[in-house]
């Protein structure tokens, strides 16, 4: 087990660079998700770390050793991958051997290692089967299997749940989140799902156009987003932004007043976020015309207009107007964010 | 958290000469250089030899070397068998290429048909292509002389037949023939690949919409398996410029000079009448024939790579 | 297309593929069934679908007249190692283009696509002179080299480069953390999930080096370093006319082998060249 450190990590194919300068620490047992959306970079990170693309600039070390010019295979990390990468030509026990083999690791100690990784993963009664033989799910456990046999420095997943249905998501991550408390190895995850990120990492970097935009705990993310691009990502339905100028009274968008923290100047051009499930209903509040009601059972989804925007807007109770109605919320100032109308960094 | 040490002195640190990238490119070049070697060494230097003897005038029998500028492209241009050489190999080429698509074109459809039993007429359709090539020539040779197999079956019916390799037009219909039906079991099973890969969802939509079956053999068949069709018929013609063992064993490009393609009268030229740098000067000839249709056919690809994948 | 056809369409398209199928197996049969037939037999008229007397003496006349087992031994050979020499080196080479990066890699590959545009035929000149150069002529070198180096090996190097190309990255990627190098990977990952192209490869490659015609007839001189296809064209009187008989039985036996291993493996043959040939 190791740390990891990426010190301005840059990539560039030919002219065209697409890694900015990349710092991160991750600590010896963390939990770290990389996240954003495709063409973020994330990827290609992950390869740069795992020694499958080469490094333009920087250093990466692992543990105390720079390992910028070490194969893949004298980093000692082992790797998940989206389509999981089985050998399709060798048994499941071969495929989670194989890299044993070629350490030239004695014969008993590998059938040891795979029974153990099997019986961890629940998948010994699959062992002589073909990946061809397998559903999603156990390939994927194999493909997990692989890289546990070896007791890597660090593990790395390449959106290792994003080939599988919803329901089999849910169960998977919990099963990764298990392995890790278990194992307590190392882990670098990449996904674009942000649903993953939160409810996995210990840390998250968000990252965009190959830079990082934000690094954080996930409730920290959640709870102040530095930018408003972290602020749109993280969360589900998207927190809302609204246009305007920071008054005397509150926030003035188009056609609406809205309540906001104090301590930035009057006058301040900002875009103005709140999260769909913050808005409260309440009669005497602020009016919004209910443009679109969709009830999901457990919450209500309720599309409306707030002044000129279109916002939306998550409710536990159920909503009863119809659409052209008008409704009432009120808006918590303290779960407010207000970013620069130029760059879009937070403000406060 | 780790604290990573100061990015300058790692920056400091003297990275190895064999580098991933550079072991990496290094494993390239040894996994090439057996296929290079031997391209370099059987194509590219022949080729930049011929045209270099084409420059001469070489007499193998005389023991002449001797360099003559274009002299042999002159003796090209008022060669008397040229035009005829070119209009022989033009049919042929052509003859075949259309016998061969059509033929192909029906065979696939009909095979793709649900019918039992279809695996079985396909492998007996496709069986001429890995018979011998000069095996297959020798029966048809067989079968077409005067008394043979083919005029014997036609006199039964009451019809005289001609003697099929001793007449000009007769002759270059029996080389075509024999040459399609040994191949175009090839083409056959690309088509029927290339049928089979039409979604079965645009003829569901075409029947909902009531178009009849012709039509949407026209207007949807046809276009998507077009950039196949295409292809494989450059391909064919390619191929047909190089067919010299079935002119050797069927007509030795006769009666006259009528079945002599230009791959015939190259052999001739150089390695019957000995004249090995005017055999270089009509290699020239074809390699550019080939090049132009090849670079025609990368043309096509490029156009046509909208319906690929 | 792949409607159910009415009883009456079926019966019409079974009809036209019977009648369509005589040029293609017709020829095939003939061959056989007349080098069984007496001589006096074969241009019999009306002629006899099915031989009404068999004789089987041509047989021992085809090895009578020419070494016909030396010449058989030696178009296997050469096709073994011609198919074996190109499955090698084309698929090394298909390999680096599809996934090694290294400078000048898309220069190489169009360098090796030139040869597509060179056939054998081309060059033929220097190529006899090149041999006769190095002592080779009337040997079987130049039947070996030219081929698996030549325009059939350029084909089979772009067909074995796409399917490199399709095969997922990724495989190699955890082969690489499994701690393989570049060989190994080619060699136990690369090349046994290549089966398919490979098989179209080789079939491609023997059947080129089994019709080989011009080439032997203009290196070869000696009968006992003949190649089939050369041999069968050499069963002739004195007086130049064909043997035919004897020629058919030597044509029976240079097809039949090839054509039963046809019909036991169609599927894969069939399907392996559809496939793979589509891409090339």
């Amino acid at each position: 087990m190791a740390s990891v450190t990426l010190s301005d990590v840059k990539k560039s194919y030919g002219k065209a660079a697409v890694i900015h300068g990349i710092d991160v620490d991750i600590a010896d047992g963390e939990f770290v998700v990389l996240v954003g959306p495709s063409g973020c970079g994330k990827s290609t990170l992950l390869h740069m770390l795992a020694g499958l693309e080469t490094i333009t600039d920087g250093t990466i070390a692992i543990g105390d050793d720079v390992v910028n010019d070490l194969e893949p295979k004298d980093r000692d990390i082992a790797m998940v991958f989206q389509n999981y990468a089985l050998y399709p030509h060798m048994t499941v026990a071969a495929n989670m051997g194989f890299s044993l083999e070629h350490r030239r690791v004695a014969k008993d100690t590998i059938a040891e290692r795979v029974k153990w990784a099997a019986g961890i993963l629940g998948l010994e009664p699959y062992l002589d089967r073909f990946p061809r033989q397998l559903s999603g799910g156990q390939r994927q456990r194999v493909a997990m299997g692989r890289a546990i046999v070896r007791d890597p420095k660090v593990f790395l997943f390449d959106e290792p749940l994003s080939n599988l249905d919803a329901k089999l998501r849910v169960v998977m991550r919990g099963e990764i989140k298990a392995l890790h408390q278990r194992l307590k190895t190392t882990t670098v995850y990449v996904t674009h799902d942000q649903v993953e990120a939160m409810t996995m990492a210990d840390k998250i970097v968000v990252l965009s156009g190959g830079r990082i935009e934000q690094v954080g705990a996930p409730l920290e993310l959640y709870d102040r987003p530095a930018n408003q691009f972290v602020a749109g990502f993280i969360g589900s339905p998207s927190m809302n932004f609204i246009p305007g100028q920071v008054g005397a009274s509150g926030f003035e968008a188009d056609g609406v007043t809205l309540p906001c923290p104090a301590g930035t100047p009057i006058g301040t051009k900002a875009i103005y976020g709140v999260r769909p499930e913050h808005f409260t209903l309440s009669p005497d509040g602020i009016k919004a015309e209910i443009l679109i009601v969709e009830p999901m059972g457990s919450e209500t989804q309720v599309t409306m207009k707030l002044g000129q925007t279109s916002v939306i807007g998550l409710f536990r109770e159920r909503v009863a107007g119809m659409p052209g109605e008008t409704i009432g919320i009120t808006i918590d100032p303290a779960k407010t964010h207000l970013f620069d109308a130029v760059n879009g960094q937070r403000l406060g | 958290m780790t604290v990573a040490a100061p990015p300058s002195t790692r920056k400091a640190r003297k990275r190895p000469f064999w580098t991933m990238e550079r072991r990496d490119s290094l494993a390239g070049y040894l996994f090439i250089a057996p296929q290079m070697i031997g391209i370099t060494i059987f194509v590219l230097i022949p080729l930049a030899l011929v045209f270099w003897y084409s420059l001469h005038e070489w007499n193998v029998l005389a023991q002449t070397f001797r360099f003559q500028g274009l002299a042999n492209y002159q003796t090209l241009l008022s060669d008397p068998g040229l035009p005829q050489v070119l209009g022989a190999t033009t049919i042929f080429s052509i003859g075949l290429v259309i016998f061969n698509m059509s033929l192909a074109l029906l065979l696939a459809v009909l095979l793709d048909q649900k019918l039992k039993g279809i695996t079985l007429y396909r492998t007996l359709f496709f069986s001429p292509v890995v018979v011998s090539l000069v095996a297959w020539t020798i029966v048809w040779g067989f079968l077409l002389q005067n008394n043979g197999g083919i005029n014997a079956l036609l006199a039964s019916v009451g019809i005289e037949g001609p003697n099929w390799l001793r007449h000009p037009t007769t002759a270059m219909i029996s080389v075509i023939v024999v040459q399609v039906f040994k191949n175009v079991g090839l083409n056959m099973v690309l088509f029927l690949a290339a049928l089979q890969g039409v979604p079965r969802e645009l003829y569901e939509a075409a029947r909902v919409d009531g178009t009849p079956a012709f039509r949407q053999f026209t207007r949807i068949t046809l276009p998507m398996i077009s950039p196949t069709v295409l292809l494989t018929s450059i391909i064919t013609i390619v191929g047909s410029l190089q067919v010299f063992a079935q002119i050797a064993v069927l007509t030795q490009g006769g009666p006259g000079m009528s079945t002599t393609v230009l791959v015939y009268y190259l052999y001739q030229q150089a390695f019957q009448f000995h004249k090995f740098g005017y055999g270089a000067t009509l290699s020239i000839v074809l390699f550019l024939i080939v090049a132009i249709l090849t670079f025609v056919q990368w043309q096509m690809r490029r156009k046509l790579v909208f319906y690929e994948d | 297309m792949k409607t159910d056809l009415s009883p009456r369409i079926k019966v019409i398209v079974y009809g036209l593929m019977t009648v369509l199928l005589i040029p293609f197996v017709f020829p095939t049969w003939w061959m056989v069934t007349s080098s069984v037939k007496p001589i006096s037999d074969i241009f019999a008229f009306p002629p006899d679908i099915f031989p009404r007397r068999f004789d089987f003496s041509t047989y021992g006349r085809v090895f009578e007249l020419q070494p016909f087992a030396q010449q058989y031994w030696n178009s296997a050979y050469i096709a073994a190692l011609v198919t074996a020499g190109t499955m090698m080196f084309s698929s090394m080479a298909g390999y680096a283009f599809a996934r090694i990066r290294f400078p000048f890699a898309n220069t190489l590959f169009m360098i090796v696509l030139i040869g597509l545009l060179i056939p054998a035929e081309v060059t033929i000149v220097p190529l006899f002179q090149m041999f006769l150069g190095w002592g080779m002529i009337n040997t079987h070198w130049p039947l070996v080299l030219i081929p698996i180096f030549g325009a059939p090996s350029v084909f089979a190097t772009f067909v074995m480069r796409q399917f490199f190309i399709a095969l997922p990255k990724e495989l190699e990627e955890a082969a690489r953390v499994d701690g393989l190098g570049r060989f190994k990977i080619f060699w136990t990952i690369a090349l046994p999930l290549a089966r398919p192209a490979l098989g179209a490869v080789a079939i491609f490659t023997f059947l080129h080096s089994w019709n080989l015609y011009l080439e032997p007839i203009v290196f070869l001189s000696s009968p006992e370093n003949f190649t089939l296809p050369q041999a069968l064209t050499q069963f002739t009187d004195a007086y130049g006319g064909a043997l035919w008989n004897v020629q058919l039985a030597a044509a029976t036996m240079t097809a039949l082998p090839v054509l039963i291993v046809f019909i036991i493996a169609q599927r894969q043959f069939v399907e392996g060249l559809a496939h793979s040939g589509l891409k090339g």
